[in-house]
């Protein structure tokens, strides 16, 4: 079943033309990662689908949502579609667990002891049980990252999106976090990856998509990208990254 | 007929300087209301909001507080003839008007201070704009607005001072009449300074023990620890 739908969409920002007729379906369980230089649109891209950027044309359905749809309610999309920022966003006033409960709190209007358990559980999954009542200052990069992943899963999504979630991270601790991602593609969760580790790329996706100048290049299975790309575009940009 | 400045006079200062604080309680008061208020309609998303607010704040940061004082006093008599107002109630109305706009430019810095990321985050986990503002964004604006919040209600208290013009006997008043009935403008002013110095003093220290209480639990400049996997 397809869950995510982009067609023919563009996005402007004034005269800069990011997104250049975006086309592309994603399944339920798929695990998609996009690559591509910088600037090529892949976060922006990444952001229209939860409406954090509007769209300035084409459209958008995520789970039966219509993103283009002015009557859509954009909260309603974001509680099925999680995402996970490069530089975490961690409300910084609130302690690890708070950070996890607050929207089943207030948006879900989850009942507290419900939700206590259910943030504990997913700090546990995300190996990070003993850091529940530190505040997020206190922790390193991939703890902090770790703990974002657990936030936006307490909202039960049913696609995680992913904006560089490695970028911002130390070489050494990039591992921690991916070994979490890997877990929960092997759950079956939705995803959409946008990344620089052509290594998670080509061991946990199911279909890679590369991007350069607003528009998807070529996509195909990791094996078909990394081992025989047919695009001049993604050969050039492969040399220079693997 | 001039007598010394002895501890008699300190009767009418001090009354003088309560009224002083009764008057920057109420204004500073309500003026943080109608600022939060005003600074928050100027960061909306509601255009008619942002439009009215800034139109507000500019008018009267435009305009010399004596004016507003003079505009509020010998004005809304007028405009409406049923409607007494009394020295002191003109005087909290003025002080409020005026502390309003600068209390809301100081929310809306604060509010813009917090880091777009956060506002983003809070978006991506479906939270309205309500529960965005209260749950994230205004936890974090209210560590910062409260120094120059504090640097502000002690300018309004100096700024009280102005009141005098209507005849209101605060603290600066008082001292008129009590240079009048001495003679003695050094010993009586220097009381009045000491006075005013002491209010301010106190509410920059309660502001102080604001922060400390208040302050951000986790120091920013502390290394990260390793990370265990």
């Amino acid at each position: 079943m397809t869950v995510i739908f982009v067609e023919n969409l563009n996005k402007k920002f004034g005269p800069n033309h990011v997104l250049k007729g975006v086309d592309c379906h994603i399944r339920e369980r798929e695990v998609v990662c996009v690559i591509g230089p910088s600037g090529s649109g892949k976060s922006t891209f990444l952001r229209c689908m939860n409406g954090l950027e509007s769209i300035t044309s084409g459209s958008i359905v995520i789970n039966k949502h219509r993103l283009d749809d002015s009557k859509t309610n954009i909260n309603l999309v974001r509680q099925e579609a999680g995402m996970v920022f490069q530089h975490f966003n961690l409300f910084p006033h609130l302690k690890v667990i708070d950070n996890v409960m607050l929207a089943p709190l207030k948006v879900a209007k989850a009942n507290k002891d419900e939700a206590r358990a259910k943030a504990e559980m997913l700090l546990a999954k995300v190996g990070l049980a003993e850091k529940m009542e530190a505040f997020p200052g206190s922790l390193s990069g991939g703890q902090m990252q770790r703990v974002a992943i657990a936030r936006a899963l307490a909202m039960d999504p049913k696609i995680m999106l992913f904006d560089e979630p490695t970028s911002a991270l130390d070489p050494e601790i990039v591992g921690e976090v991916l070994t979490v991602m890997k877990d929960l593609a092997n759950e079956g969760m939705t995803m959409v990856v946008v990344t620089h580790e052509m290594g998670f790329a080509r061991e946990v996706a199911d279909r890679v998509l590369f991007m350069d100048q607003g528009l998807i290049v070529e996509e195909g299975s990791p094996d078909e990208i990394f081992s025989s790309p047919r695009n001049a575009r993604t050969q050039g940009f492969l040399s220079k990254v693997l | 007929m001039f007598r010394a400045f002895d501890w008699q006079d300190l009767i009418p200062l001090a009354k003088g300087a309560w009224l002083t604080i009764q008057l920057c309680a109420m204004s500073g008061i309500l003026g943080v209301i109608f600022g939060l208020i005003l600074g928050i309609a100027r960061t909306s998303p509601s255009r008619i909001a942002r439009w009215i607010s800034t139109i507000y704040i500019s008018c009267v940061r435009g305009i010399p507080i004596l004016v507003i004082i003079f505009f509020i006093f010998f004005g809304i008599p007028l405009l409406f003839p049923g409607l007494e107002l009394d020295k002191f109630t003109s005087a909290v109305i003025a002080l409020t008007c005026f502390a309003a706009a600068y209390v809301a430019e100081i929310v809306r810095g604060s509010i813009e201070a917090v880091s777009r990321g956060q506002s983003e985050a809070a978006d991506a986990l479906g939270l309205n704009y309500w529960a965005k503002l209260r749950y994230v964004v205004m936890p974090q604006a209210r560590k910062i607005m409260v120094p120059p919040g504090v640097g502000f209600i002690i300018g309004l208290v100096k700024d009280s001072s102005l009141v005098t013009v209507t005849g209101l006997v605060e603290l600066t008043h008082a001292g008129n009449i009590v240079t009048n009935l001495t003679g003695d403008p050094i010993m009586t002013f220097l009381t009045v300074a000491a006075m005013y110095f002491v209010i301010c003093y106190s509410i920059s220290l309660l502001g102080r023990l604001y922060e400390k209480r208040t302050g951000i639990q986790v120091d920013p400049l502390k290394l990260p620890e390793p990370a265990s996997v």
